[in-house]
């Protein structure tokens, strides 16, 4: 019989979501820095404002890939690991 | 990039007199709109520490929230300085020759048009309700001669002051170009 708790899918399925946001976020910041190089005002603030977006940019893209590199992504998801177990010792507890 | 002292177009002794960006409080408004999105889900996280310790340090939820984070995140930097570059680029710029009207709307709308200060019938300032008022900012409309066509500069800061400014240029390129047409006469 189909047991629906037993069916698990690997964490990193959704890695491949993220990394489908990351290249929509990378061509949206690259054609945002390529307006204001483009189209902006020649002098000192520009280069501020291009240093601080990018800056910015790098900045959390790096903190979150330093914060997910310490989880193991082969760990399983399944319906057991979000429904609470029989013990009820679960995630979210019973009530 | 665009040189305030190499205009597209310039015309011999064309000088830049405003440059002119929207008041700071449309930065404000930003800045303000980023830092309260960025610091509920922190406060709330700070808040309910005991709880979010447990799901991020969980080997299969810990992930996902850092990815859910990760996107949340990333998205309001985005959205951020996507306004904040709309802000940069919608710019006025008033020579003493013409005006230049460059609107940038979002990433991939620009307008960029001008007209000669000699077309210019009425020049209109507003301002409007307490909050311009108290932060002098308002709306100039530059309405030409011919067309129904008009230049909005808006939320700009001191608009009234900024009319006059257009008013005395335009009389003083009318005056100009009339007396251009005198010489012209005198030497037919």
């Amino acid at each position: 019989m189909f047991d629906l708790p037993s069916v698990s899918i690997p964490v990193s399925v959704f890695l491949y979501v993220y990394g489908a946001y990351m290249v929509f976020f990378l061509l949206y910041s690259l054609f945002n820095v390529y307006h204001l190089v483009r189209y902006g005002v020649y002098g000192f603030g520009l280069y501020t404002i291009v240093t601080i977006f990018t800056g910015g940019t790098i900045l959390l893209a790096a903190g979150s890939v330093f914060l997910l590199m310490g989880y193991d992504w082969s760990a399983p998801l399944s319906l057991e690991t979000i429904l609470p177990p029989a013990s009820g010792d679960g995630l979210f507890p019973t009530l | 990039m665009f040189r305030l002292d190499h205009l597209p177009n310039a015309r011999p002794n064309e000088t830049v007199v405003l440059f002119i960006r929207r008041h700071w409080i449309c930065v404000f408004a930003i800045a303000v709109a980023f830092l309260f999105l960025t610091a509920v889900p922190l406060a709330l996280a700070w808040f309910f520490w005991p709880v979010v310790s447990v799901w991020f340090a969980h080997p299969t939820f810990g992930p996902l929230m850092i990815l859910g984070a990760s996107i949340y995140f990333l998205s309001i930097w985005l959205f951020a300085s996507i306004e904040f570059t709309d802000y940069y680029l919608d710019t006025w710029i008033v020579t003493n020759e013409r005006i230049i009207n460059i609107e940038q709307e979002g990433l991939f709308h620009r307008t960029a048009s001008e007209l000669d200060l000699a077309a210019v019938q009425d020049t209109t300032a507003e301002i409007r309700g307490i909050v311009q008022t108290v932060l002098s900012y308002g709306n100039v409309f530059v309405q030409t001669a011919g067309e129904q066509r008009r230049f909005h500069f808006k939320k700009i800061h001191h608009p009234e002051r900024i009319k006059e400014i257009i008013t005395r240029l335009v009389e003083e390129d009318k005056q100009r170009l009339s007396g251009h047409g005198k010489i012209k006469t005198v030497i037919k």
